[in-house]
């Protein structure tokens, strides 16, 4: 396909696959709407759902082929990559490589049947601004990755079309057991499943069943989530990229992610409870343009900020290593916040610390969930002081060093006001001093 | 608060006590429709609405004060390769940002603020988080200051 000067057009068989797409959901409404009015199951009545259903995927069929026949994308003169689409809005897109964040390629499962791909590519900015191309080959897919990645490091793109990525150096994968255990055993799950223990104990005891409703819930909400994410992150990979670390994960749709090293900001070790005898950690990354504000719940949409679901610490340091060659979290000398601080915060006051070395700046906190962060003092944006009502009657203050958009928040909290003052004009020296890279 | 940045720290106009204290009455207009409505109509027993007056009187007042207080409490100050804002009241803060992270520098002004000759400063960086903005300065000061950080960050902004 990109043998040729463009423009291109996506594979030919993708109005079936967009078709395919939508048939569970007119089985689903034929299955709900056939008895509504009054039709009784049989043999003729199966046949004519299967009409149906067929007609309706054929619509979809030709609308996306009308579709198929508008869609085309090229690079143009200036080295940009074009997408005109559209039928009765035409849309033309132009994506600046040089902004391309990640360009990733998906498979979803029904995409898959047909051995077919999607292209997604993340441009840094705001709103609308990942372009999504459905669908290609598998190989058309990753060439027009390549090409895209190729030319948007500026290289000049001879011999793309002969490049097939070869599978690279794994740095970490995931084995499905320590998945499921893991999200198993996250606080937020492992707390509520407690509570369904005991709302059953006691509905049971009491004989008041008005409980089981409520269990369902507590129960039934984690469950779910810890299947979803399951699925999502099944056989994570880490490997070696040549620009980052390269992410691959998904069980009913397989998604490639690229963390592109250049552009992490800041770094974030979680320790929930139940993994620390296991010593198992999750990590989260701050990549600029790519995280939203909305991401710090940690939630399970985090997927765009997140490096690993679950590694040892010894592989997530590795991975960390690669990311940010300099930084020796070990190695890190820990200021603690003062024994008056357990009035401001009971639980956590034991852990909240803060350090540093040369370039970097580490802030830690959490006692049930444990969150270690990290930022290159280099990619601070600016340095904040900040002391609440009770804080300033304890005569504490917290410190905090601004990042870009993302869920990882460095805050060093109730430290000794004074000396929390000192430390935010040192590092805001240092921040100063330091030419953002 | 202690001061461990000597320098020749700039407080705002106290133009903005009187803009926030305008806001301040725009929001207690519905309440006092509210109050007086319940009153004029009998719908509430008879102390719900003179004690939801003084209530309300009393927060007002208590409000009125810490407005003069919180923005006598703004102050900025422009050091070699930094920009310094502190402000608050209840809950202090003092934000340091290097002019080599300064993405852009905004000047705005509300209808009120632009009655009253008076507009604020924001400085962004990369970071939603930062935060540092300096309300209530006269046009032409909130004019030389933006220039003077906009050609502070030019310098020492590598293009990122």
């Amino acid at each position: 396909m990109l043998n040729e000067d463009g423009p291109w057009r996506v594979n030919p068989i993708s109005p079936l696959v967009h078709a395919a797409r939508t048939v569970p959901a007119w089985v689903a409404l034929v299955f709900v709407a056939a008895p509504a009015v009054g039709f009784v199951w049989g043999l003729l009545t199966i046949l004519l759902s299967v009409f149906v259903i067929a007609t309706l995927a054929g619509l979809v069929a030709l609308f996306q082929f009308v579709n198929w026949q508008r869609l085309t994308f090229w690079f143009d003169d200036q080295g940009d990559f074009r997408v005109d689409s559209g039928v009765l809005t035409r849309q033309q897109r132009r994506v600046q490589l040089s902004r391309v964040q990640a360009v990733d390629v998906v498979q979803p499962l029904v995409a898959r049947l047909f051995s077919m791909a999607e292209i997604t590519i993340e441009v840094a900015g705001t709103g609308e601004s990942r372009v999504r191309l459905s669908y290609l080959t598998r190989d058309e897919a990753h060439l027009l990755r390549e090409a895209i990645l190729t030319r948007a490091r500026g290289a000049t793109p001879e011999g793309t079309a002969s490049v097939v990525p070869e599978e690279t150096t794994v740095l970490a994968r995931v084995p499905w057991p320590t998945l499921a255990m893991s999200l198993l055993l996250r606080t937020s799950t492992a707390g509520l499943l407690l509570l369904t223990v005991v709302i059953l104990a006691f509905a049971i005891r009491r004989e008041g069943w008005s409980g089981l409703g409520l269990a369902l819930i507590t129960g039934g909400v984690p469950i779910l989530t810890v299947f979803a994410e399951f699925i999502r992150y099944y056989g994570f990979t880490v490997s070696e990229a040549e620009d980052g670390l390269r992410l691959r994960f998904g069980l009913l749709k397989t998604e490639n992610r690229t963390i592109p090293a250049g552009r992490v900001q800041a770094i974030e070790i979680v320790e929930p409870l139940l993994w620390r005898r296991k010593d198992w950690v999750r990590v989260r990354v701050n990549i600029a343009g790519v995280g939203k504000a909305s991401d710090s719940s940690s939630g399970s949409n985090g997927g765009e900020t997140l490096l690993t679901p679950v590694a040892t610490r010894a592989e997530a340091l590795v991975l960390i290593a690669y990311l940010m060659p300099t930084l020796h979290v070990e190695a890190l000398d820990w200021h603690s916040a003062p024994h008056r601080a357990w009035r401001r915060s009971p639980v956590q006051f034991t852990m909240l610390a803060i350090g540093w070395t040369d370039s970097f700046f580490a802030a830690r906190r959490g006692r049930v969930t444990r969150r270690t962060a990290l930022i290159p003092i280099s990619r601070a944006q600016s340095v904040r002081w900040t002391q609440g009502l009770w804080e300033r009657a304890l005569n504490l203050a917290s410190v905090h060093l601004d990042s870009t958009p993302g869920p990882v928040r460095i805050s060093g909290l109730h430290l000794d006001a004074a000396y929390a003052k000192t430390v935010v004009f040192e590092q805001a020296e240092r921040c100063a001093a330091q030419v953002q890279s | 608060m202690t001061q461990p940045a000597e320098g020749n720290w700039q407080s705002v106009s106290s133009k903005l006590a009187l803009a926030r204290r305008i806001t301040l009455l725009f929001a207690f207009v519905p309440v006092v429709v509210v109050v007086g409505i319940l009153w004029w109509w009998d719908a509430v027993p008879d102390f719900v609405a003179p004690t939801g007056a003084v209530i309300a009187l009393i927060t007002g007042i208590w409000a009125w004060w810490i407005i003069g207080r919180r923005v006598r409490s703004f102050g900025y100050l422009e050091r070699s390769e930094d920009l310094l804002v502190r402000s608050g009241i209840l809950f202090q803060r003092l934000v340091i940002v290097p002019y080599g992270r300064m993405q852009l520098v905004d000047v705005t002004a509300g209808p009120i603020d632009r009655a009253l000759g008076i507009t604020s400063v924001q400085l962004h960086t990369a970071a939603a988080t930062t935060d540092a903005v300096i309300p209530g300065l006269t046009p032409d000061i909130a004019a030389q200051v933006r220039d003077r950080l906009a050609l502070a960050g030019e310098s020492r902004n590598p293009g990122v």
